[in-house]
């Protein structure tokens, strides 16, 4: 497990958590579109950030859980685990 | 106050996923022909039970009949709602893009007994498994009551009148009189019905203190309602969701109207107070005649609740003549549920399915495993009975103690 979330990461936890299939590749081209354009709700982000805490054993910002897009969303996930570490 | 020129509230669609069929032309043939499907319990985790019969729907795959997110994100009960609202939006020749044009003058209604509970096992066993984050944030809407008519209405675009209602088994009637009442007051269409999926292990267990509950292991002595054998009544799964439309709507799209909401009423005689439901069910009746300004005498056929208790089929017997005079005794009365057991609050759903269909068939169903009527009913068994008929009464009664009637009339009503 890298020390890292990436964009396959995040396309894996869109499709357990919420049922939402997103392509790696199209995820990043999506990187700065809305959660809503990509099908994912409040909730399904709740559950991704659930999955992600349970997976690394750190609590995530509560600010996570608002991000707007992918890039908003793993910026601030990914410093939380940096400084977590 | 009535108005000049009342808005009627007709059927346009049907969908059904039931025990005996996926799809409307299934279920008729089914119903028709009196085939029943109880059968004995499959469901993984339910063996040990004590109840051994039901009508399960395992002609179903979620995956082909909704959307992956749905399958992560709602209950089986949900489920069978989007697919039957598929069919019936289908049938009644409504598309997305005629939806999206109007998407407030569409709202959706549905009724639920049951509600996710196969859904909220499966988080409550990661609750005490693993723990409280194991729990996914979706079981805070999927196993809720009102979650089929929020995902229905999210997954379409509907933005029109939207709820819920929770009255018991009666419910599934009930949910089609408030559908008819927003056709009334002003919406377009309602997409209404009812779907339960209440056989997986924790909702069986819910049930096993219904003491009207059937426990025999026989499928076809299980449920044998109006007879001296009868033991109570089989749970099901599935259900039916309907169209509900202004006839001026449908008439203007050119939808051909399959038939009329003409009259409902709902009462509440108590909890497993079977005796006193003679009374409730015999003002719903009167009521939903009343609504329908239909005399007892037009009624052609009753589709019964029959739930199989023999107190409560007297009472449903004598009620029917109570509110029907010297035609209780002749009108041609049918339950056709017994081929599939009762779906709670969907019961009475596929009640009207079917009796649209017996309308547009000229056919009444039959009445499956049951043999010798014991009560003072023509009731039509082992085979389906050919019948002009116009005008319908579906009758549903609720284990808590709701009461419902609601009267249907085949096809449109004449132009004014």
């Amino acid at each position: 497990m890298s020390d890292r979330i990436t964009v396959e990461e995040l396309a894996e936890l869109m499709k357990k958590a919420a049922g939402v299939t997103v392509a790696p590749e199209e995820l990043q081209q999506q990187y700065d579109s809305g959660f809503d354009a990509l099908g994912i709700d409040s909730l399904g982000l709740l559950g991704i950030v659930g999955e992600l805490e349970n997976r690394y054993g750190t609590p995530m910002p509560t600010d996570a859980e608002k991000s707007k897009t992918p890039r908003q969303f793993l910026e601030l996930v990914n410093s939380a685990l940096l400084a977590g570490a | 106050m009535s108005e000049p020129h009342p808005r009627r509230a007709a059927v346009t669609g049907i969908g059904v996923v039931a025990p005996n069929g996926t799809s409307t032309d299934t279920f008729w043939k089914s119903t028709r022909e009196g085939i029943s499907v109880l059968d004995r319990v499959t469901r993984a985790g339910c063996a040990h039970l004590p109840l051994r019969v039901a009508g399960e729907v395992r002609d179903f795959d979620p995956q082909s009949a909704v959307e992956e997110r749905y399958l992560v994100q709602t209950d089986r009960f949900t489920h069978f709602a989007m697919a039957a609202a598929d069919q019936a939006l289908d049938d009644a020749r409504l598309g997305r893009p005629d939806t999206d044009a109007a998407p407030f003058s569409v709202g959706v209604v549905t009724a639920a007994g049951s509600g996710g509970g196969e859904f909220g096992q499966r988080e409550l066993q990661q609750l005490w498994d693993k723990g409280s984050r194991f729990v996914g944030p979706y079981q805070s809407i999927a196993w809720f009551y009102a979650a089929s008519t929020g995902q229905i209405s999210i997954r379409y675009g509907f933005k029109g009148p939207c709820g819920v209602i929770a009255s018991d088994e009666a419910g599934g009637l009930d949910a089609l009189a408030h559908a008819a009442r927003a056709v009334r007051r002003g919406t377009d269409v309602m997409v209404a019905g009812a779907t339960e999926a209440p056989l997986a292990p924790y909702s069986m267990v819910c049930q096993l203190g219904y003491e009207e509950l059937s426990t025999v292991e026989d499928p076809e002595r299980a449920y044998r309602p109006f007879t001296a054998s009868a033991c109570g009544f089989v749970p099901a799964e599935g259900g039916a969701m309907l169209v509900v439309e202004a006839e001026t709507s449908a008439r203007e799209r050119g939808a051909p109207v399959r038939a009329t909401l003409a009259g409902h009423a709902a009462t509440f005689t108590g909890a497993s107070r079977w005796t006193q439901s003679r009374e409730g069910l015999a003002e719903a009746v009167r009521g939903a005649l009343h609504e329908a300004a239909c005399a007892p005498e037009e009624i052609d056929v009753v589709f019964a609740d029959a739930l199989g208790v023999p107190e409560a089929d007297r009472a449903e017997a004598l009620a029917i003549a109570d509110a029907l005079g010297t035609h209780g005794r002749r009108v041609p009365v049918t339950a056709p549920k017994t081929a599939v057991g009762r779906g709670y609050s969907a019961a009475p759903v596929l009640d009207v399915a079917a009796a649209v269909l017996a309308m547009e068939h000229g056919l009444i169903p039959p009445t499956p495993n049951v043999f010798d009527v014991c009560h003072d009913l023509d009731l039509v068994t082992t085979r389906a009975r050919a019948a002009e008929l116009h005008t319908a009464l579906v009758l549903s009664r609720g284990l808590m103690g709701s009461n419902s009637a609601l009267v249907l009339r085949l096809g449109a009503t004449d132009a004014s």
